[in-house]
Formats: C-alpha cells, structure tokens, sequence
C-alpha cells in the first residue's frame, strides 16, 4: 500500500518533520518523550510494516534500556538515594529516570529519521531546497542516501559474486575474510566512481545555474493547505506552549514539573494530533478509496 | 576546477563572517568589550537607582555593605593595578566592582561570574584568579608552602616544576604532607574528629545560584552541624566525609582525579560546583588551614577539626584563597 502522506506537497512533508524532529528533540517532557516514542514507532511500523517493527523491538529498544542503564553510572545527581556503588557514589533515583528519559528521546529521534527517509525522497529535498542552495542540497541529499544506497549496492555486489563462489558465505574463515575485503573493495570504488558521476551529470544538465527550471510534478492543492494549516496551528501551539514554559519538568535535584494542568494536558493534545498528522491522513485516504469502492 | 566568484558568493561570504565576528563578540571571547556587558552595566544603573530609594532588603543589603568595606580596604590597590593592566583585564575589574558596587541590591543570575550560562574557559578563569590574587593576595593564613620543609619531611619535589609527581605545590612549614591513599593500613584504633558541612557563603550570593538548587539550601547555611565523629587510625578526610554523608543520608559526589592521585568532590547534599557561578564550589579546611592538595591525600591526627564549606568565588570568601603568583 501506498501511503497518503507522502503523495502531499514536499513543503507539507518537511515542515511536519522539522516540527517533529525539533520537539523531540528539544522537550524533556516525559509525557512528550512518551507521546513522541510511541508515535514514532506507531508511523514507521504504519509505514514500513513488519520490517520497521523488527528494527523497532529488537534493535532501538534494547538500545533503549542499555543507555537507560548507563546513565545512573556515571551520573550520581538526585537526592533520593536508593543506593551505593562499591566506588562510594550513590546511585538516585533521578538519575536512572533521567536515563530513561534520555534515553526515550534518542530512540524516538532514530525512529522518527527512518520515517522521514521513507517520506523525503532526495527529489523532495532538492525541489525545496534547490533553488536557494543547489550545491548544498545536492551534497546533502547525496549523503543522506548514502548509506541506504550503499547497502543496496553491497548486497548487489554480494549477489554477483556469490554467482562464481566468492561471497562471504563461501569457504574457510580466511577466505570467508579476504572475499568480504574484495566485495568491500568493489563497493568504495563504486561509491567513489558514483559520486564523481553524479557531479559530472548535475553539471553537465547545468544544475544551479542561473535561469535554469527544474522539471517537478508537485502541485499545491486545497488538501495540502489544509494539512499545511492544521500542522501549523498545532506546531505554533505546542511551540509557543513550550517557549512559555507550559512543558517545564526538571529531573534534578528532584523530580518535578507541570503534569496535570489544564494547559499542560491541552499541549499534550495538541502534540498527539500534530504527530499522528500523517496517520491520519493515511487512514482518511483509505477511508475514502474503501467508500468509493463499495458505492460501485 | 575553478570556482566563479559572483556577487552574490561574495554577499554569502561577508554575510558569514559578520555572523562569526557576531557570535565571536557576543560569546565574550574577544577582547575589549563585550556584548553581554554593555547591557548588563546599564541594567545594573538602573536598578540600583530605582531600589536604593526604598531600603527594604536587609540581608542583601548587609552582605554588600560589608563587601564595600572590604572594597574600601583595597581599593588604593586595585587602582593603581588597574592601570597597569590589559585592556581584558580591566572590563572584567571593572565588572567585579560593578556587580560590588554599582548595584547595591538585586543582582540576577546574570551577574554572577561566568553569567548564567557555564561560559568561563580555563583559561579566563586563571585570568579571574589572577584579577583576584593582583587586587587582594591571598587570605589571610594562606601561607606559601616551604620546600625546604617539605622536602626534609620526604616530600620528593621535581625540580623543574617545583611540585611533586601529582603536581602538588611545597607544603607550608608544620603541616602535614600528603600520604598517597594506596599506601595506607587503616587500622582498628578509634580517633575522633569534628567534622561540618556549610555553605553559608550561598545565603550571600543567593542570586548567583542556580534557581533550582535554591530549595536545598537550609535557613542557616549548615548541612551538617559540627559534630564529633569516629574515624579509625590511617583514614583521610574524604573516608569521613563518605562515611558520615552515607549515615546522615546526605547526597554526597565525588570523582578521583589520577593526575593529582586525589578524590575531588563535586557536590554535597546535591549543591554541585558551578551551581553558584563559575568560580563556586567545595573545599576543605583541616584546623582552619585549607591543604593545597585532595581530601583523600590528607591523613587525619585525633583530635583534628574537618570544616567543608562551599565557596562563590575561588575561596576568597571563606578565607581560603591562595594566590599561586604572589602573596
């Protein structure tokens, strides 16, 4: 399935993942770190399916509670003890929630950045981005498939030599070793190779030179305003909510922040909806395709 | 290949400088005047002319009292040190007697030293330190260690450096040297010690502290009430401290420093070094003297008095600074 969110106007995609990644971020919040983990979670296994769920729970939640573990090591802030380490420090209770607290942020962020991989194609990323900074936005968007495309060419190269018996499954340890080091080889000078073809043929099309259109297929419709609008009005609501101090928390020396107020739950709210958006948008557009299918 | 300079590059190009000059002058690293001081000075005028009108703060108003005195005593020879100086060091002089002086009541956190922000490198803090030993010298009782002393009590001294091999300075004469705490037997002989906890130096500078931490700080400064303790024959001061924290439940951290071979306490009953400005933090004193080396390199004697106070300004206000350039 095709999902819905990523068939809006570029402008909508980014500036819902500039909010997302920019909240995440910045709020220590735990209720936002809770909001923002299970969401993310919610979005990229909507997306990605069972793959995103496999990397999910076996990867970024073990992650998870080993630097939630490590944190209370070396951090020995808080004032309820609960005990002592045999080096003479105690270790506090707030210290193992900060741990936690921190370490909920950084899943959620890795998590949020494999759905926006998913979402901002590099073509996005370059139609937005091309005119103001064409060499930057080239530079950025290649780096940013890097990886994602140097695995596929990896597995490619893998593929092709296993064909003559070369791959790393093949032979003793040794060989196994010196077949992976050849398959590695393949790969840079591939990777070196692509990058220097890629400048050439920018260049050759006269990318970033003055004057030049670009060729896209994006238009902005009623629906992307509409999402534009509510993805603003959540965002400045919730930023202006946190500037304002209406997330304030604290973790040392004790625990303590805004939870149960009125304001407070409405920014929670508010936070929810901007970062089910696009889970919405999925679901609505499904709505309608199953509505229409069954009025025939 | 070559790259075509156009116009516009060289707009970019200027437009990025201007901002890292910017951010340069504001972040306090350049010399001469800096952005935070020009507001912070008139904000300072301004107050002080609106608050001074109606004396109501008495405790605030005590603290600077006695610092304009103390300010008074000094004041002929930070003058003539002024002129002498460098451009640097005469804003942050005259920054110090700003914040003493000019603004006799409210302080924000903004003007304690460092600002709010943990901002002074090492550097500018030896600068600080220097500002402080040039206007005052040491404090009294802070006495230049003795190497001929030292050294005939086994202190091995380098001499290139003129300190040990964990960069400890010469001991003054009659004070015990520095043990290395892997070499002691502790044994099972009692001694007592009295041992306290304050920082009452916080009630003085209690603007400067991080508001936060202002709920940790007792009505009368002390932690821990003087107390006599039990300690056994061959322990340091920082086995006692640990000790008597862990009974009394007090939150205590600490980190060992191998270069120095030392333990170097980061907070007491969570007030951190740092929490009340940039030059704020935990020492020791042994019999009124502050030992210039660690707590877990100072064996204790039966009998021996074991004060830790929390200091705002480099042990200036706790009689324990100790000018490493002069006397």
């Amino acid at each position: 399935m095709k999902d819905a969110f990523s068939g809006y106007h570029p402008l909508v995609n980014f500036l819902y993942f500039a909010f997302i990644f920019l909240f995440s971020m910045v709020f220590m919040h735990p209720i936002c770190l809770g909001v923002s983990l299970i969401s993310s979670f919610i979005y990229s296994i909507y997306l990605r399916g069972k793959k995103a769920a496999k990397f999910n729970f076996a990867f970024l939640l073990p992650m998870l509670l080993i630097t939630a573990l490590v944190n209370p090591a070396f951090n020995h802030e808080g004032a309820t003890i609960l005990t002592y380490f045999h080096t003479g420090n105690p270790l506090t209770f707030e210290s193992m929630i900060y741990g936690v607290a921190a370490a909920t942020m950084l899943a959620s962020v890795v998590c949020w950045f494999s759905c926006y991989n998913e979402i901002m194609t590099s073509d996005k990323f370059v139609y937005l981005f091309g005119r103001i900074i064409p060499a930057m936005s080239l530079i950025l968007s290649m780096s940013l498939r890097f990886v994602p495309r140097l695995k596929h060419q990896i597995k490619v190269a893998s593929d092709a030599q296993r064909c003559i018996g070369r791959d790393v499954s093949n032979g003793s340890i040794l060989s196994r070793a010196r077949h992976g080091i050849t398959i590695l080889s393949i790969v840079i000078t591939w990777a070196l190779e692509n990058a220097i073809e890629t400048a050439d043929s920018m260049k050759s099309r006269g990318y970033g030179l003055p004057g030049r259109t670009a060729f896209s297929i994006y238009r902005f419709d009623a629906r992307d305003k509409n999402a534009i609008t509510a993805i603003l009005i959540l965002g400045a609501y919730v930023l202006l909510g946190g500037i304002a101090g209406g997330l304030k928390w604290r973790y040392f020396p004790t625990i303590k922040g805004r939870m149960g107020e009125f304001y407070t739950i409405s920014l929670y709210l508010a936070y929810v909806a901007l970062c089910l958006v696009p889970v919405i948008v999925d679901r609505k557009e499904e709505q309608q395709w199953k509505a229409t299918q069954l009025k025939i | 290949m070559k790259i075509k300079i156009t116009r516009n590059k060289i707009i970019a190009f200027a437009a990025i400088i201007a901002l890292l000059a910017a951010a340069f002058w504001y972040g306090g690293n350049a010399p001469g005047l800096q952005g935070w001081n020009v507001s912070s000075d008139s904000e300072d005028g301004g107050d002080a002319a609106v608050v001074s009108e109606n004396a109501g703060l008495t405790d605030e108003e005590e603290t600077e009292k006695h610092k304009q005195e103390k300010n008074d005593d000094s004041d002929d020879s930070i003058n003539n040190e002024n002129e002498e100086k460098s451009d640097k060091a005469d804003t942050t002089a005259e920054e110090e007697n700003g914040a003493e002086t000019d603004s006799p009541e409210k302080r924000g956190i903004e003007t304690r030293p460092g600002g709010a922000e943990a901002g002074l490198s090492a550097d500018e803090k030896v600068n600080l330190a220097k500002e402080i030993s040039d206007a005052e010298g040491s404090s009294p009782g802070m006495v230049k260690g003795s190497k001929e002393y030292s050294q005939s009590e086994g202190m091995s001294i380098n001499e290139e450096t003129g300190k040990d091999k964990y960069l400890t300075d010469p001991v003054p004469e009659g004070k015990p040297l520095p043990v290395e705490p892997q070499d002691i037997e502790i044994s099972d002989t009692e001694y007592k010690c009295t041992l306290s906890v304050r920082c009452d130096t916080i009630l003085d500078n209690i603007d400067w502290l991080d508001p936060e931490k202002a709920e940790l700080v007792p009505e009368d400064g002390v932690i821990f009430p003087s107390t006599e303790v039990t300690f056994y024959e061959g322990e340091s001061v920082l086995n006692v401290l640990q000790r008597e924290m862990k009974k009394a439940k007090i939150h205590m951290e600490f980190e060992n420093t191998p270069m120095y071979n030392s333990a170097y306490i980061e907070g007491i009953n969570n007030l951190y070094e740092f929490d009340c400005g940039e030059l704020s933090g935990w020492m020791y004193k042994v019999n009124g003297w502050f030992p210039n080396y660690g707590c877990s390199r100072y064996q204790l004697k039966d009998g021996d008095t074991v004060e830790w106070v929390f200091t705002c300004d480099l042990g200036v206000d706790v009689d324990g600074y100790y000018s490493s350039t002069g006397q």
